[in-house]
């Protein structure tokens, strides 16, 4: 197979991913996957692959690519500035060069190929895990492979139209769940909690994101290792909440406050550094 | 004491067999670990064991008689004991660049740390932290040591370590801030056996399973 994408500059960050692994977590193995869903999903459906089809996950902006040869693209997720329309497919040649530039809003792009990305799997999934061992995430110079094409149509391109697209604002109110330690949290620190208001800290990365507001306080701050989501809101002792997302630990020993509800992630993921987020209990 | 489920979120179900991590705990863990796998409940995508609770992921959102039906089935879950899991000898050279000095925080000789590390025949308390680590327990209250309080960037898979109350083997190479007693070359994680849709056997280990330690010279 011939490549189609040769990275000339990773940006913040890139690396191939589909819906993860899951079903190794007892072994330590955290799910992984595309960090944004949705959009992931979005950008297959252009191409007409399917859903769950490997993709380029591009963190932020910075990341330049050169196409190597015909093909057809979607690019969906944050709202980036550059070389080549967002929510809808396009045709690229050999030679052209992908560009990704101003960061508008959001953390996570997704370019999916017509046919799909192909690459080495581990425990069933593409999905680069570079802690785990499993791959690496993209640096100058990588070549990107894909797989057939099933349909390379001449039509107009697909989009997703604009009031389908989901929106990253700089404010996001997140629904949550009461953790297996929410009571355990003393009434004026649960208060706190869900009046916030939290703004996501530039230390996160697929692992999680760190939260900056009202420090929390909690007794006991330790206690033994307990089973950890995708999703769960934990309080190391530091007093900052820290919410586990993809790549995040299996397991961990801090308490368990809440759990963001699963049809809020994908969109949590694209809060970016800076942007402000408030929780809404639910039960 | 009796199995406790309660939500975790929608679409997961927290079941509690323990307050303490014991000899029971693992026995009750390891029989809700094998009757789940045994009778698989439809939806679930994982399963991840802990000290004294048990999560089981659903893909969709769980219903109320969902629920009830498996809190009836796993009320009556057996404890699968510990003395039956598989045993494991693993040889271990006691060489770690920590040594020394966790001895001497304990105010114990090196040769002591090392007989009252490789004295006890283990258990695998949890997998997590990397694919494939075992915190294994108990550990002698001798030895328990808060973890450095300055991570390592890179600690060599094979690492056997000791970090608070816990040892474990550090199943791929990674930051760590456990302390280095020793190593072992028998690998815990085999990553080859992780590609394509992976085996099973890429883990040496299983939570529940006992292992012991024997020193070996270099």
């Amino acid at each position: 197979m011939k490549p189609v994408l040769k990275v000339l500059h990773p940006g913040a960050g890139c690396s191939l991913q589909d819906p993860g692994r899951p079903g190794w977590k007892r072994y330590g193995v955290p799910a992984g996957g595309a960090m944004d869903r949705e959009s992931a999903g979005w950008a297959n459906r252009l191409v007409g692959n399917p859903e769950e089809a490997p993709v380029l996950e591009l963190a932020l902006t910075g990341a330049r690519l050169q196409v190597l040869r015909e093909a057809e693209l979607a690019l969906t997720g944050a709202d980036v500035d550059g070389s080549h329309p967002r929510w809808r497919s396009f045709f690229v040649r050999a030679g052209e060069e992908i560009q990704f530039r101003g960061m508008r809003g959001g953390v996570w792009s997704y370019l999916a190929v017509a046919g799909g990305f192909v690459g080495p799997r581990w425990f069933g999934s593409v999905s680069v895990n570079a802690r785990a061992g499993f791959g690496s995430a993209c640096g100058p110079g990588t070549e990107l492979v894909a797989g057939e094409a099933s349909r390379l149509s001449a039509v107009a391109s697909r989009y997703v139209r604009e009031a389908e697209r989901p929106r990253f604002s700089p404010e996001m109110e997140v629904p949550v769940w009461p953790g297996p330690e929410w009571e355990v949290l003393d009434p004026a620190s649960a208060a706190q909690f869900l009046s916030g208001p939290w703004n996501i800290s530039p230390h996160g990365d697929r692992t999680g994101y760190r939260l900056d507001g009202p420090l929390l306080d909690i007794s006991p701050r330790s206690m033994l290792s307990a089973p950890l989501a995708v999703g769960t809101i934990q309080l190391p002792p530091g007093g900052r909440p820290l919410v586990i997302l993809r790549d995040g630990p299996t397991v961990g020993g801090y308490p368990r406050l809440a759990i963001v509800d699963p049809s809020a992630l994908s969109r949590f993921t694209q809060c970016a550094p800076g942007s402000t987020v408030r929780f809404r209990l639910l039960t | 004491m009796e199995v406790r489920l309660s939500r975790f979120g929608p679409c997961g179900v927290l079941v509690r067999f323990a307050d303490e991590l014991d000899a029971d705990s693992l026995s009750l863990c390891r029989g809700l670990v094998r009757w789940v796998d045994d009778h698989p409940p439809e939806g679930l995508v994982d399963c991840v064991p802990a000290c004294t609770a048990l999560l089981l992921e659903f893909a969709e959102p769980v219903s109320e008689r969902r629920l009830r039906v498996l809190r009836q089935a796993l009320r009556i879950v057996r404890p699968l004991p510990a003395e039956e899991a598989t045993l494991h000898t693993l040889p271990v050279v006691y060489d770690g660049e920590d040594l020394e000095e966790l001895a001497a925080r304990k105010n114990l000789p090196v040769a002591e740390v090392v007989s009252r590390h490789a004295a006890p025949t283990y258990s695998v308390f949890v997998i997590g932290f990397a694919p494939g680590f075992p915190y294994l327990g108990p550990l002698d209250e001798k030895l328990h040591l808060p973890r450095r309080s300055t991570p390592r960037l890179r600690v060599p898979a094979g690492s056997v370590a000791i970090g608070g109350e816990h040892t474990g083997i550090y199943s791929i190479a990674s930051p760590g801030g456990w302390w280095l007693i020793g190593r072992t070359p028998v690998g815990v994680f085999s990553p080859e056996l992780a590609r394509g849709d992976g085996d099973v056997a890429a883990f040496r280990l299983q939570p529940g399973d006992r292992v012991r330690l024997e020193p070996v010279s270099p």
